[in-house]
């Protein structure tokens, strides 16, 4: 899925001073962001560029970065999409480098045969579900209330931004602080894939 | 100030707010004041989350006297990412 179109139907002025705040908080604590590696690259109304690192790693990597536009805000919510740090070209699905998985719980377990005692809550299984979302042939985008590409989809036409707005679910430090909770913490190592390749005989001393 | 009393820095969304909070009292205490004094709607309580500002996730039941925190401590209340996918 493609994002709709972004169109600036409200005043400038309005959205430019919605951004420029998003901007000036940011900046008045870049020195806390930028301990858990949070770097504001470049803010240019409507578009903002930040890059995520893993200070927790050694050595530690620029793991994404995150394009926002913020085109219509606050009548809608800003579009984010997770971006190649250097290149800043949207990742494609397979080139991601973090999915936001989050643990949520599944439907309750049914057992045939098996009943329950009364007042005893079926069982659970914890599931996986990822935050980042795509279609197969559209770009990924970041599933969840206060990003316009969730609320975009028609899956979720029924929860209107209307409802998120009032709590800043749009705003820049919100959106950036799901995206470390869920892609850039759980990192704790490398994945280091080792390929061994025979070229010769280990060999004692030779004789005499 | 009274001896249990303590300003705490608030960041919500990014917003920065001072919450005075009393320390025998559970830190989520501070979390509906810092919401309404930043004029954060629409949302209960309960659909916000706590961080330090190494964000790590703070246990809003605890008292906050228990956690000991510095004159100059900043605390980050987010939006949850709530129902996604």
């Amino acid at each position: 899925m493609t994002s709709q179109q972004l169109v600036q139907s409200v005043d400038p002025a309005v959205s430019l001073a919605k951004f420029a705040r998003e901007i000036a908080d940011f900046r008045s604590l870049a020195m806390d962001y930028g301990r858990r590696g949070w770097f504001l690259a470049e803010a240019d109304y409507p578009r903002a560029f930040v890059v995520l690192a893993a200070p927790q790693l050694s050595p530690p990597p620029l793991v994404t970065g995150v394009l926002f536009d913020y085109t219509d805000y606050d009548l809608r919510p800003p579009s984010v999409r997770l971006v190649n740090a250097f290149t800043r070209e949207p990742w494609a699905g397979a080139e991601l480098p973090t999915t936001l998985r989050r643990r949520v719980e599944g439907p309750p377990l049914v057992i045939q045969g098996f009943q329950l005692p009364p007042g005893a809550a079926a069982p659970r299984i914890l599931q996986e579900q990822p935050l980042i979302q795509a279609y197969p042939d559209g770009l990924p985008f970041l599933c969840i209330a206060g990003v316009r590409e969730y609320h975009d989809h028609p899956a979720h036409s029924g929860d209107a931004w209307e409802l998120h707005r009032p709590a800043g679910a749009g705003r820049l430090v919100r959106i950036l602080e799901v995206i470390d909770t869920y892609g850039l913490r759980p990192l704790t190592g490398y994945n280091v894939s080792l390929t061994p390749q025979i070229v010769g005989y280990i060999q004692g001393d030779p004789p005499t | 100030m009274p001896d249990n009393k303590i300003q705490i820095a608030v960041i919500v969304n990014g917003q920065a707010t001072v919450v005075e909070a009393n320390l025998n009292a559970p830190l989520g205490t501070i979390i509906p004041r810092a919401l309404e004094q930043t004029g954060n709607t629409g949302q209960p309580p309960d659909n916000w989350e706590l961080r330090d500002a190494q964000g790590t996730l703070l246990d809003t039941s605890k008292i906050i006297a228990s956690f000991q925190f510095p004159p100059d401590v900043r605390l980050f209340l987010n939006l949850k990412a709530g129902v996604g996918g």
